[in-house]
This record gives C-alpha cells, sequence and structure tokens, in this order.
C-alpha cells in the first residue's frame, strides 16, 4: 500500500523493551481498579462495551494500520464469539464448564472462519482490493446466516435473557479492561519487536518482502488468525456482560465503524485506535440521544476529514501538542545496532559440479506477442554473466522468469540442480536466488538495520518481543555496508538514503539473503561515475572471491566490458550471441543490434561460442 | 418458464442500471466509490422532490441527473481528487460521505421511508403471459443507458482520452490529455448516472436514508468482476443476476440475497480478471 502512513510514536527502542510497556500495563490495571469503584453505573456500564470495542479495534489497527489489510470482517469475528456465548447459553443453559465450552467453541469457529478466509484472500499476487473484498462479504454472509437461523438465531432481534456469569459490573469492568490492557501491552511489545517490523515493511513493500524469501500471505493470513480469535473473546465477553447478542454486531456496519474509529485515533499507533474507539463510543452513549443524528454526522465529517487531509489520524497531532507542552524529557537514545559477521552456513557458495543457473527453452508470451523465445543457457559459480541487448529485447522479463516461477510461459529454470516448476518468489529465494530491482526498492520508513533485518527474516527469524541490538549479516553484505558506509548509519530511515545509497542498500538486502546466484537489474542505473565504479568492484568480488554467479542486466557497454567474464545479448526476445567479452564486443552482429539495425541481425544465425 | 427468464433479464437490467456509474468511475479511475450508494440515495429524493413540486414522476430522471451531476463535482473536487494516489483510502472516504449524506437527508426529510407514486402501474401480458410493466421498461433503459455509454466512449473526444486513460493513463498524459479532467467528468458522469438509478428503482424499491446500501455491495462485486468493459458488465449482470433469481426462487431468498456476493468473490478468487478479457 502506498499510503504515506510513516513510523509509528510508539518506537522508543533499546533493550529494556520490556520496562517500558509492563510498567504503564500495570499502572492502567491500578487506575482500573481505583475507577471500578468511584466511577458512576452508567459510565462503568459504558466503559466495559468500550473496552471490548477497543479490544476489537487494535486487531483492526494490527491488520490494517500496521500491515496495510483494510479489514472491515472483524465484526464478524466478534459476532462468532458472541453468537458462541448467546445460543449456547440460550439453548443448552448456562454453568461453568458450558461457558468454557462457549468460550472453545468461539474461538475455534472463528479460528476456522479465518482460515477460509485467509484462504480466499491472501495469495501470491492477490490484490490489497480483493482482500478488502473478501473482509467484506464475510460478515454480510454472517448476518444472512444469522436471518435465516429462524428460533435458533433469533434472527433479526438476536437472542437475550440468557443466563450468564453473575458477578458485579464492577468486577466487569476490572475483566473487560484488564484483558484491553493485556492485549495492548502484548500488541506494543509485538510491533516494536524485531519480527513485528515485518508487518510495516509489508504494509510498505509487499513485492520486495516476497522477493527476501517471506512467505507474505502466510504472514498474512496468521496474522488474521491471531487477530480473529481476539475478536471472537472480546466478543465472547460481549455476550457475558451484556447477556444480549443481536445480527448488527456482527454486521458489516460495525465492520465499517471499527475502521471509522482506528483512523481517527490513529491508524498504526495502536493507542490511537483504543482512544479512538473508546470516546466515540462514550460520546455516543451520552450524545446521540440530544442529538440524534448531528452526532453520527460530526463523527462522519470528522471521518472524511481525517482520512482525506490527516491520514494518520488524530493520535500524532494530540502527541505532538503534548510534546511541545511538557517539559522536554530527555529521550533515550536507541542503542545503535552493531553488524557482525555471520557464520558461513554449510554448504558454503561454490558447488561446481552443477551450474548454478541452468535455463532451457524458456519463453514467455503475452496472447500472441513472444516476449522470450527458446532461452537457454548455463551459468556456473563464480561467472559474472552480462545480459545485454537494446530496449525491448526481454531482459527484464528473462529476470522475473528466473526467480518467480509463475511467469514463464514454457521451458524449464533450474537453480543449483533443482526445477523452479512454478514457485513463488520466495520459494526461489530459499534455492538460492536473489533479485535485485530494477528501481531501488527499500522500505522507506525502516531504517537500515531494521530493513536488513528484514532481509535476514528467513535465515536467521528474529524475536517476537525484543529488539536485538546485533545483527548477523554475511561478509558480503558486510562489505558492500562498509565501502558505502552504510554501516555508520544503522538508524537512519530509508527515506533520507541518497539515491546511491539506496541501491547499496537494496544489495545488501539481497546479500544478506546468502544467495548463490545473484540477478542484477540495472544496479547501476542513476548512479554517480565514482559509485558505479565502486559498485562494479563489488561485483567483481562477489563472484570472483565468493563464488556466486551474477546475472547482470546493463545497458552501459563499457561498464559491461570492464567486470564481466561472459556476455549473453538479448534481441526481439532471443539470444543472438553468447560468448567472452572479447568476441561480444568486437562482434558486428552487436554493432548491428545496437545500431538499430535489427532486421538484418534478426536474420543471421546464432553464433553460439 | 417465461416468467424467470423475464426475471433474469429484468433483474440483469436493474444491475446493469445501478452498477454502469460505478463502472464507469472504476475504470477510469481505478478507485471504488463507495459514495455510489449515496448518490442512489439523492436520486432516489429526487423524486421526492418533484412530487412535492407536483410534477409529474419522470421529471424526477433529468432532475437526479442534474444533482448527480453537481455534486459529483463537489465530490471529486474535495474528497476524490486528493486521495487519488491511496485507492483503499478512497473507499474509505467515500463511504464516510455516504454516512454524512444519509444524516443530512434524515435531518432534511426525516428517517421515515417516503411514499412515492409509481409512473407505470399494473402489468403488460406478453407472450401469454402478465408481467409487470415498469421492470420490462426498466430493460428498455437498461439498453439505452449501454447505447448511450457507448456512444459516449466511442463517439465523442472526450470518450476517445477517456478510453486512452483507461488503457495506459502515464501515455496519455504524455500525449497531451488531461487526465484530471477526463476524470473529473468521469465522476461527474458517474455520480449522475447512479443518481439517475437511485430514481430509476424508487418503484421498486422504499426510499429511505440509508435505501443506496444494500445495492452497493452488489453493484461493487459486479464492477470487480468487469474490469472496465460495459460488455463485461453487461454478461456479469446476466450471469450473476440469473443465478441470483435462480437461487432465490428454487432454493430460499435469503441465499439469493447472497449469490451475487459469494460468487463474484469466488470468481476473483479463480480468475482474477473475472469477466474482463485478459
Amino acid at each position: 500500500m502506498a499510503d504515506p502512513v510513516s513510523t509509528m510514536p510508539l518506537r522508543t527502542g533499546g533493550v529494556s523493551a520490556w520496562k517500558a510497556p509492563v510498567a504503564i500495563g500495570v499502572a492502567a490495571l491500578v487506575v482500573l481498579a481505583v475507577c471500578s469503584v468511584t466511577l458512576p453505573t452508567f459510565l462503568v456500564n459504558n466503559l466495559i462495551r468500550a473496552f471490548l470495542y477497543a479490544a476489537v479495534a487494535l486487531t483492526v489497527d494490527l491488520l490494517w494500520g500496521y500491515t496495510g489489510i483494510l479489514t472491515f470482517g472483524q465484526s464478524a469475528f466478534f459476532g462468532i464469539g458472541a453468537y458462541a456465548a448467546g445460543l449456547i447459553f440460550t439453548h443448552a443453559g448456562f454453568s461453568l464448564p458450558l461457558a468454557v465450552g462457549a468460550l472453545a467453541a468461539g474461538l475455534g469457529a472463528a479460528w476456522i472462519v479465518s482460515r477460509m478466509v485467509g484462504w480466499l484472500a491472501f495469495y501470491h499476487g492477490a490484490s490489497p482490493l480483493y482482500a478488502s473484498v473478501v473482509t467484506l462479504v464475510l460478515p454480510i454472509v454472517l448476518v444472512q446466516g444469522i436471518y435465516s437461523g429462524g428460533e435458533f438465531t433469533g434472527s433479526s432481534s438476536g437472542l437475550s435473557g440468557f443466563d450468564s456469569i453473575d458477578i458485579p459490573l464492577e468486577a466487569w469492568f476490572f475483566v473487560a479492561g484488564a484483558f484491553l490492557v493485556g492485549l495492548a501491552v502484548t500488541a506494543w511489545l509485538f510491533v516494536r519487536s524485531d519480527a513485528g517490523r515485518l508487518m510495516v515493511a509489508i504494509r510498505e513493500n509487499e513485492a520486495r518482502c516476497e522477493y527476501l524469501g517471506i512467505n507474505v500471505s502466510r504472514y498474512k493470513a496468521r496474522l488474521m488468525d491471531a487477530c480473529a480469535v481476539i475478536a471472537a473473546f472480546a466478543g465472547f465477553l460481549f455476550a457475558c456482560v451484556q447477556m444480549v447478542v443481536a445480527p448488527e454486531y456482527a454486521g458489516f456496519v460495525f465492520g465499517t465503524e471499527l475502521v471509522i474509529w482506528v483512523a481517527l485515533g490513529g491508524r498504526g499507533s495502536l493507542i490511537g485506535p483504543i482512544i479512538g474507539a473508546m470516546s466515540i463510543d462514550v460520546g455516543s452513549a451520552y450524545l446521540s440521544g440530544n442529538l440524534p443524528y448531528v452526532w453520527t454526522l460530526l463523527v462522519g465529517v470528522a471521518f472524511v476529514v481525517v482520512i482525506v487531509a490527516m491520514p494518520r489520524g488524530l493520535a500524532p497531532l494530540v502527541a505532538g501538542v503534548a510534546r511541545q507542552a511538557m517539559p522536554r524529557r530527555r529521550r533515550i537514545a536507541p542503542a545503535p545496532v552493531t553488524f557482525v559477521a555471520a557464520q558461513q552456513r554449510a554448504g558454503g557458495f561454490a558447488d561446481n559440479t552443477r551450474p548454478a543457473l541452468s535455463l532451457r527453452n524458456v519463453q514467455k508470451h503475452f496472447g500472441s506477442l513472444r516476449v522470450l523465445d527458446d532461452i537457454s543457457f548455463d551459468a556456473r559459480a563464480g561467472e559474472l554473466l552480462s545480459l545485454i541487448g537494446p530496449n525491448g529485447a526481454g531482459k527484464s522479463t528473462l529476470m522475473r522468469c528466473i526467480a518467480d516461477g509463475a511467469e514463464r510461459s514454457a521451458g524449464t529454470v533450474e537453480i543449483g540442480g533443482t526445477e523452479i516448476r512454478t514457485l513463488a518468489p520466495y520459494d526461489c529465494v530459499a534455492l538460492g536466488v536473489g533479485r535485485k530491482f530494477q528501481t531501488a526498492t527499500v522500505f522507506e520508513s525502516l531504517s537500515v538495520a531494521e530493513a536488513l533485518r528484514i532481509a535476514r527474516y528467513r535465515v536467521a527469524p528474529p524475536s517476537k518481543w525484543e529488539r536485538d541490538s546485533t545483527l548477523e549479516l554475511p561478509q558480503p553484505a558486510l562489505d558492500v555496508l562498509r565501502l558505502t558506509g552504510l554501516d555508520r548509519i544503522p538508524e537512519r530511515e530509508c527515506r533520507y538514503l541518497s539515491h546511491g545509497q539506496k541501491q547499496a542498500l537494496e544489495l545488501a538486502m539481497v546479500l544478506a539473503l546468502e544467495p548463490r546466484t545473484v540477478l542484477l537489474d540495472e544496479p547501476t542505473a542513476g548512479l554517480t561515475k565514482q559509485e558505479r565504479t565502486q559498485i562494479g568492484e563489488i561485483f567483481v568480488e562477489l563472484s570472483s572471491r565468493y563464488r556466486m554467479c551474477l546475472l547482470l542486466v546493463e545497458h552501459d557497454l563499457d561498464f559491461v566490458q570492464q567486470i564481466s567474464s561472459r556476455i549473453v545479448v538479448l534481441h526481439q526476445g532471443r539470444i543472438v550471441m553468447d560468448g567472452s567479452v572479447e568476441e561480444v564486443v568486437h562482434s558486428d552482429l552487436v554493432r548491428a543490434v545496437y545500431a538499430g539495425d535489427a532486421h538484418a541481425a534478426a536474420n543471421q544465425p546464432e553464433e553460439e561460442a | 418458464m417465461l416468467n424467470l427468464g423475464l426475471d433474469v433479464v429484468t433483474t440483469a437490467a436493474i444491475l446493469f442500471i445501478v452498477s454502469a456509474g460505478l463502472l464507469m468511475v472504476f475504470g477510469v479511475m481505478k478507485i471504488i466509490n463507495f459514495s455510489h450508494g449515496a448518490f442512489l440515495t439523492i436520486g432516489g429524493y429526487a423524486t421526492v422532490i418533484v412530487a412535492h413540486a407536483g410534477l409529474n414522476w419522470w421529471w424526477g430522471v433529468p432532475c437526479a441527473l442534474a444533482i448527480g451531476f453537481v455534486s459529483g463535482m463537489a465530490v471529486e473536487r474535495f474528497i476524490v481528487r486528493p486521495l487519488y494516489a491511496r485507492p483503499l483510502d478512497a473507499i474509505l472516504a467515500t463511504w464516510g460521505l455516504g454516512i454524512i449524506v444519509g444524516q443530512i437527508i434524515t435531518l432534511i426529510f426525516g428517517r421515515g421511508v417516503q411514499m412515492v407514486a409509481s409512473p407505470v402501474d399494473g402489468a403488460i401480458s406478453l407472450l401469454g403471459t402478465q408481467y409487470s410493466a415498469y421492470r420490462l421498461i426498466l430493460v428498455g433503459v437498461a439498453l439505452l443507458i449501454a447505447l448511450a455509454l457507448g456512444w459516449l466512449l466511442n463517439g465523442t473526444r472526450l470518450g476517445l482520452q477517456t478510453r486512452a486513460v483507461i488503457m495506459n493513463e502515464a501515455l496519455a498524459r504524455g500525449l497531451g490529455i488531461s487526465s484530471s479532467r477526463v476524470r473529473f467528468m468521469t465522476f461527474c458522469t458517474g455520480a449522475a448516472l447512479a443518481s439517475a438509478a437511485g430514481c430509476l428503482i424508487t418503484p421498486l424499491a422504499s426510499v429511505d436514508p440509508n435505501m443506496g446500501v444494500p445495492w452497493i455491495v452488489g453493484a461493487f462485486m459486479l464492477v470487480l468482476v468487469s474490469g472496465s468493459s460495459l460488455v463485461s458488465l453487461a454478461v456479469a449482470s446476466v450471469v450473476l443476476g440469473g443465478a441470483q433469481v435462480l437461487v432465490s426462487t428454487f432454493i430460499n431468498p435469503v441465499l439469493g440475497g447472497l449469490t451475487i456476493a459469494v460468487l463474484a468473490a469466488l470468481l476473483l478468487r479463480i480468475r482474477p480478471e473475472g469477466f474482463a478479457r485478459g
């Protein structure tokens, strides 16, 4: 998603990640205990509901604010939890074992439904709009199901008058509040952790994540499962407290209200959605009686204004004012991440018995248009193979066909002796292919160190609750960082890097995958002469010293001539020449191709080396 | 049997009328206009205004077109244009606009259902069966809208520019086409069409502040499976509308109401381009 939502205000960093959240959580629990006996009953009653709504809003924030999955379906999971309690207590009566059973049934049902939604909504290549559509259809289907349940589900009027856990309102207030506090603290620890940064990385650049070997669809589906279970738990508590369930609580309109609360409070901030949900819900309880339609109108106007003019919601605004007003506190600077060399994995880089990369009769066509026709070549470890050819020759398409099994129309691609069949990009990464995109693609709001840690996600899964102050990287990646000076600015956000630094960072991210074959699509585009020389030296080093196989797409013939060990010339989707640098550079054919004498060139027989 | 066939055809026609404006906007701007429902509602209330003024029901149609076009201008300028690069946010903002419109209408007209006289009463006999005259008229209206839009897109200069923007916006801009003007005109036309559709469905549905909401999801799903082509929309309306009629008739109406949404979601999972070619 391209929304300009930047980093969370909750980031402080540091190693003692547990301290602040746990301390604030304990403080919140104390406040809750005090409030439960001092607040008027009407407010207590409203706050219980607001706490549970805020918990669901928090899951919307995790899904939408952090990860970029716009969901209208969290209400459905809330409804599932609520109806599990309502149905069992109405038809089987209330007892403690039955309550436990109802809870288990509610969470289980939510989990199963979420798995189905995940299967539908998240697959390689799915558009974000489609995922939203699926979450939109879910509550609609569920509500229609409730309507057609007749007496059993209470149809449109819902179920009420069932027995429930008999504890005083003050106790419910504390239970619901503690649930919200516990959830918020857990979510806070998670989003600040090294693993939690992946959510932001997915929101900012899903494709880059996939080409870093991360199965984004599975991650999203797991996240939705967790959020579904949490929402169902909130729904279960809701039914127990209110002793009433109705289709509206599962409906699509409630689903959109959740999104409105999150947007107003401030997406991607955790605290914003909690405050947004609670203040609007409690506000409605007091104001919608006096100003029946005007209140909803005001919320609607505020929502539109916030979406259009303040995409990050009111939280950053409030935080900014608070920071101005409060005496300046010295922020504890986060301990900078230090990069250390990782142990080389078993197997090493060089396996000379088989070609690192082997293409046989690869074809790609869009309808009747042949973009690639019968491409076959091998590339070995230690080779620096350059692909050259005029614009539209199919170079970038060929790169895609190697890094994504679903791309090519026919032929086989083998990576290190394994055929890629129709494997998705993240599986191709596991086979040892790293791909650098044509335009530098990094995660704008992550820091250099965070971006590199995302790149190590597959090799060394990071902690879900803490931030590590060291990051192990393979030597080639470290070399790139050192040469370009990026190792001195690990905390700088990627958006502030120069173009050349972004290119270098992306290269380091690809090398952090410990690939055996590296695909580089115009890696020097837009670089200065000096940067270009520097990066050329790095490439030579990668192939000669680390025995990687590099496949390079380039336009600059001089540059290619200096660094390549072999050159393949593509023209109109075919290989017209494959040979050493000398052969290619002095070939009339290549001169003809570049001079635009395409017809003559295409008709010449292949000059295989 | 013939009745069932007529049900399919007229349902498809109604779906086409209701979705055409949304398709225009989605095709050109690649955003989902969730205030489509609000424009339907506005169109519905245009008939109420016309009735209050003592005019013939049919005056509602041009009146709705005009109101829809003018309010579309304001919405495009202040809400849609800033969100052009944020398609998911555009869904939300236009949904919020729907809430605002619903509340404003409630404040002016009250939340109750408005009674509007139907322009054509009764049934006519067709091939030996009695069928609602108004539903049959809507088939003609749907054809008229299809022809008019087809002419707009293929017979006018603006239409040529619009098609260029649909195919390749960057290139179109490079050729000197003002894509922001094309977007503006498209949105206004879409809003006007939605409003007219809201007016046209009043004899079939009730007029109330939320009358547009039940239609949005169906229209939205139809547009998603149709891409940016009117022909695909017609096919999708017939296939999915037909499925809805069949399920409602032979299984039950509740499931029938879900048919379009569920089938479209599954279809998109299997074939992301839906009914559109390629």
